[in-house]
């Protein structure tokens, strides 16, 4: 007996309808194949559906089983069709009714007992369901249930399964959760009240989050690079539903959503090691998964050290910075994912990190200085919007009494300019100040007589590029946004200069 | 040249003008310069070069360039005596605008080989002639085994008047000046801030506040923040417009009133 079921296949964010066709044949010798250009991964599920189905109290059928997963030309990876092809079995075998199993979308991982597993991808077989029903592994169910119009049904075991579908004990279907209830307020692991001094690192900061710019730190080691660039998370704006949406999407097809985790919950801030690969940066693998740049879609990505991080990865990440978007290409796939993140880097000035410290002097010579600097591209800190200087604090001339503003407080300057911003763009196809091109800087940012002036005169002192005076004016246009300021004046092209290009 | 008669030849690049030589003053320091370093080289080298001076010192990166760098920013007139040969070419971009600057500027490029490759060696040689052709010598910072003290050794040995430039005893390139002056080799340098100190040309109080807090030492834009107890950004673009206006200057982060 023939029987089809539904399943799909995730390739990148995309997401394809797979039948997985399973015939029971009456005659011949009993055996078990799978065709359909299937990976290790799926090759592999036949030893596992046959142990779950006869641990879970079922016969297996000692006939000649036939598994089809068609289009037989789509490369299927993964354990997710475990459940759909032991599902086939089952009703081929008349052990459960095939009529309640049609229409809706089986997809998830076996294990020897026949409970099923937390698998990666749930969220987007609910997107792609839509106004279907899908039977998913209840520890991952919770990613799909808050998608509008779709019925699911989380499943413990294949037993509870067979029980539904003969009406023995129905599951109940999830309720939808609302995904705003779920976004966390805010995320304060370092406050910035608590981070001595370096009041202009936290200026800059303010601007990045505000305006979307990227920023480059550098200063002596031990000076709250990285503790700065933690306090960034806590002052960024809370996900709006459409955002989280978008960055669980990639979650979910990494697999780095918890189980019982429904959704990422805020701002993602990622931190690779610079030990890290080009493949890990950008994502990749013959199934290409995301890499950090796409982890850390919609909120910030922190290189510390970036000198130190390989020339190769480094340069990958030309094209996301550009484009907001990587693609990867692979013999067997081509995929692109959204790669939109806030790029914080630290670097010390040398080597050795202390050139320009008050007490300690450098130990470094002239050349080793211009080697090191020289590994960050020019096109990488081109950019850069923000650059600040994190210099060493004296920890004994501090003064205490001078609290500077909370992460809470800065937030909401944060989130009243984004506000700005939105309405200001929402007839064009970004969303922050530094994603402005040439033209709408035109636009949007009319400089004031004397702003004008001190940006000619700067770009003559400073020696700056076509370029760096776009991103000045950028800057300067997130700066008279925190002012509240229709009109950029000159103080705000004054303090946009201090963030200008150095190294 | 009356007081130098040399037993090899020099070699040379730029035009020789014997009134170079007239009086010169040779200045030394290590190649790790910090920035109390590089803070008197820009309040001494002008003085002197007022003075009519010719700076003599030996093109190294550190304090060496910073003084032939400082003369030439001041307009006067500077000899690099090189520890490798005159036509010697592995230098980088910025070694050869220097040199360009030098000679462009009616200064002169010596040394005591053509083609000579740099090595160990050639450096305590460069180093008597650097203490050959000054009348006098300003070693401003050094370490306790450096050239800058070969430099000092050869100087005395020449009876020339030496003085050093006290620093912190907590800084290892302060400790060969210091030994200098303890053992009563060099005198200390002592340095007269021309005319009255500072007049303050800031457009507003507050700019005139800024630069008073600075006058003195460097600092960066937080510290100067805090000691005011004003917003880091307003300070930050009253800075930048006292940069524009050529007022003070930044260096790796601090800000300094020029001169």
């Amino acid at each position: 007996m023939l029987v089809k079921i539904k399943s799909v296949a995730n390739v990148g964010l995309e997401t394809t309808a797979i039948e997985v066709e399973v015939d029971v044949a009456s005659q011949g010798f009993p055996g078990f194949n799978i065709v359909g250009l299937a990976s290790k991964a799926v090759e592999e599920a036949r030893e596992r559906v046959k142990t779950a189905i006869t641990n879970s109290g079922f016969d297996f059928p000692p006939k000649k089983i036939t598994v089809n997963l068609a289009p037989a030309d789509i490369p299927k990876d993964g354990a997710a069709y475990d459940l759909p092809i032991a599902v086939g079995i089952l009703a081929a075998s008349a052990q459960c009714s095939e009529k309640s199993t049609q229409g809706a979308i089986f997809f998830g991982e076996l294990s020897l007992d026949g409970s099923l597993r937390h698998t990666k991808g749930v969220l987007l077989v609910g997107l792609y369901a839509k106004n279907n029903a899908i039977y998913v592994p209840i520890e991952s169910a919770n990613e799909a249930a808050v998608v509008d119009n779709v019925t699911v049904y989380p499943v413990r075991n294949l037993r509870e399964l067979v029980d539904h579908f003969q009406d023995i004990k129905k599951i109940e279907p999830l309720k939808h959760i609302e995904i705003q209830e779920l976004v966390i307020d805010a995320n304060f692991e370092v406050d910035l009240v608590d981070v001595a001094g370096q009041e202009q690192a936290k200026r800059a900061l303010t601007i990045a989050a505000a305006g979307g710019h990227n920023l480059l730190m550098f200063g002596p080691p031990g000076t709250g690079k990285t503790m700065l660039a933690k306090g960034m998370a806590g002052i960024l704006p809370p996900l709006s539903s459409l955002e989280a949406l978008e960055v669980t999407r990639i979650y979910s097809v990494a697999g780095l959503l918890d189980s019982g985790e429904s959704l990422v919950r805020r701002r993602p801030y990622r931190h690779p090691h610079h030990g890290v690969s080009p493949a890990g940066m950008v994502g990749g693998g013959s199934n290409p998964l995301p890499g950090e740049v796409s982890l850390s879609h919609l909120g910030v990505l922190f290189l510390d050290e970036m000198a130190e991080f390989p020339r190769s990865v480094l340069e990958s990440l030309r094209q996301p910075m550009e484009d907001g978007t990587v693609s990867i290409v692979r013999a067997s796939a081509h995929v692109s994912y959204p790669a939109s993140f806030t790029l914080l880097a630290a670097v010390n000035p040398c080597p050795c990190g202390y050139l320009g410290h008050p007490r300690r002097e450098c130990k470094c010579t002239d050349k080793m200085i211009r080697k090191y600097r020289s590994r960050i591209s020019g096109p990488i800190l081109d950019r850069i919007d923000l650059h600040v200087h994190v210099p060493a604090v004296e920890i004994e001339k501090l003064d205490s009494s001078a609290v500077g503003q909370s992460s809470l407080n800065i937030r909401n300057q944060v989130i009243l300019v984004r506000k700005i911003q939105e309405i200001r763009f929402k007839d064009e196809k970004i969303y922050t100040n530094s994603q402005m091109g040439n033209k709408h800087v035109k636009k949007y940012c009319e400089l004031m007589p004397d702003a004008q002036r001190i940006l000619k005169l700067a770009v003559e002192k400073f020696d700056l590029s076509a370029r760096s005076y776009f991103r000045l004016i950028k800057v300067s246009r997130t700066i008279a946004d925190l002012d509240n300021c229709d009109k950029i004046l000159v103080n705000h092209m004054a303090e946009a200069l201090q963030y200008r290009q150095q190294i | 040249m009356s007081n130098f008669n040399p037993k090899y030849k020099l070699y040379y690049q730029g035009e020789w003008d014997e009134s170079l030589f007239a009086k010169c003053m040779t200045i030394v320091g290590s190649r790790r310069m910090t920035d109390y370093g590089r803070r008197v080289i820009e309040k001494i080298v002008p003085q002197l070069v007022q003075a009519g001076w010719t700076i003599v010192s030996g093109f190294m990166y550190g304090v060496d360039r910073a003084v032939h760098e400082a003369t030439l920013a001041c307009g006067g007139r500077t000899i690099a005596v090189l520890g490798w040969g005159v036509n010697w070419q592995k230098l980088d971009d910025r070694e050869l605008k220097l040199e360009e600057e030098i000679v462009n500027s009616g200064g002169l490029l010596v040394s005591l080989w053509e083609e000579q490759v740099p090595t160990l060696w050639t450096f305590p040689a460069r180093d008597r002639v650097m203490a050959a052709i000054g009348h006098e010598l300003i070693v401003i910072e050094a370490g306790v085994k450096s050239g800058s003290l070969i430099t000092a050794e050869m100087a005395y040995k020449l009876k020339k008047p030496i003085w050093a430039v006290p620093g912190p005893i907590t800084s290892s390139v302060s400790l060969g000046t210091n030994q200098l002056i303890a053992d009563g080799k060099a005198k200390i340098y002592q340095y007269h801030p021309l005319g009255p100190p500072l007049k303050l040309r800031g457009g507003n109080p507050q700019e005139g506040e800024i630069l008073d807090l600075i006058s003195d030492q460097g600092l960066d834009v937080s510290e100067i923040a805090r000691r005011l107890g004003r917003p880091a950004s307003d300070i930050g673009s009253e800075l930048t417009m006292l940069m524009l206006r050529g007022d003070v200057e930044e260096r790796e982060g601090k800000y300094f009133v020029v001169k």
